[in-house]
């Protein structure tokens, strides 16, 4: 399993080699989400200013930070990730549903950004090879207590190769018997 | 069934070895992109060099287009910028357009950069990377090669270099070749080596 992740965190791009994001502190530049001000508390401009706010968390939560490593749009820090928390805000406010948006980010970089994959295609792999392996190792579980049960335990005193099977008769009868059988009787 | 456990173990690790096996074969510059084969996004942005004027994409409609997005504070940008000045040397403004998109980073130290560097082409602004974000851009440099339809063809991941421009020029070329035989760029996809990233 720990293969598994290893594997999984490779086949995540990185920021190409050659290729840069913005140092620190950059520039700031001007937003073009336009400005919603900062209502009184409790109006219904605020209510719905918390509303878009929220809604943007969820939907930047869904979205991998594509800078970063491990971190969604919605965790990240970086100038990148905040500018598509803008988007997403912007996109929002002209009345855009949070399948659209997610649509919209899938349409420009691909299936890769989201973070839970749609369960189809090679996706699929990522969901049944880790019920597959959790379902193997409860059969190699259940077939080695199985196993180990069923085998007489270590150093217990085996049967001697010529003492009588337990089958419940009398030394006296079994004797009869046996001797009966030898005689053809 | 003894002999069925001492094989399953072992073969239980072959799909994430191939996992892992297949995750250190990719090459970190091939990221995925989704807009290869798909109409370039259309957008109007602010010129670089000045504020009250604005460029746009489908203006130049009918050239193959390289669109390039950088940054003054991107250092593989200096490094792909002489290729970027033979380039525009090297093609005619009739057949192809080089256009910049500068990528979080001022105006001024974008023209600064030029005024150093040295070319002349236009760049435009693209605050707030809205237009970075519709064409899928992960860092800077990324440029795109969209033929004269208007369909990307190729995106380029890193710096055009005298490794990458080979590649990068062939495609131009097809372009133009098919172009001048009245065909469309995705003539250029769907004969490429199968490399497109």
């Amino acid at each position: 399993m720990p293969l598994l992740l290893a594997g999984t965190f490779l086949l995540t791009p990185p920021v190409a080699i050659g290729q840069e994001a913005p140092p620190a502190g950059a520039v700031a530049l001007q937003d073009s989400v336009p400005a919603t001000g900062s209502p009184e508390p409790g109006t219904r401009a605020d209510q719905r200013d918390a509303e878009l706010d929220a809604l943007t968390a969820e939907i930047a939560a869904r979205l991998r930070c594509l800078v970063c490593r491990g971190q969604s749009v919605a965790e990240s820090s970086s100038q990148l990730a905040r500018e598509m928390q803008a988007e997403i805000r912007a996109r929002l406010g002209r009345g855009e549903s949070p399948a659209e948006i997610v649509d919209f980010f899938v349409e420009s970089y691909g299936e890769w950004i989201l973070l839970r994959p749609p369960p189809r295609g090679v996706n699929l792999l990522v969901y049944i090879l880790p019920a597959a392996a959790f379902l193997l190792g409860l059969a190699g579980i259940w077939w080695w207590l199985r196993s180990r049960r069923s085998a007489p335990p270590a150093g217990a005193p085996t049967a001697p190769a010529n003492s009588a099977p337990d089958d419940g008769l009398d030394p006296e009868d079994r004797a009869w018997l046996e001797a009966a059988i030898r005689e053809g009787r | 069934m003894r002999k069925a456990i001492r094989w399953a173990l072992p073969l239980a690790a072959v799909p994430p070895l191939a996992l892992l096996g297949f995750g250190l074969t990719r090459d970190v510059k091939t990221l995925p992109s989704a807009l290869v084969g798909a109409p370039a996004p259309e957008f109007r942005l602010e010129d670089m060099y000045d504020a009250s004027d604005s460029l746009s994409l489908v203006e130049h409609r009918g050239r193959v287009v390289v669109l390039n997005y950088w940054a003054s504070w991107c250092a593989p940008c200096i490094v792909e910028h002489p290729e970027l000045v033979r380039l525009r040397a090297d093609y005619d403004a009739d057949d192809l357009t080089l256009l910049g998109v500068l990528y979080q980073d001022a105006p001024e130290r974008g023209r600064e950069f030029m005024r150093r560097h040295g070319g002349e082409w236009p760049s435009v602004v693209d605050y707030g990377s809205r237009t970075a974000i519709r064409y899928g851009v992960y860092g800077v440099p990324e440029t795109f090669l969209i033929s004269p339809e208007g369909t990307v063809v190729y995106k380029l991941v890193g710096p055009l270099d005298p490794r990458t421009a080979p590649v990068f020029r062939a495609r131009i070329d097809s372009l133009l070749a098919v172009r001048a035989a009245g065909g469309s760029g995705v003539e250029v996809l769907e004969s490429a080596d199968g490399s497109t990233p």
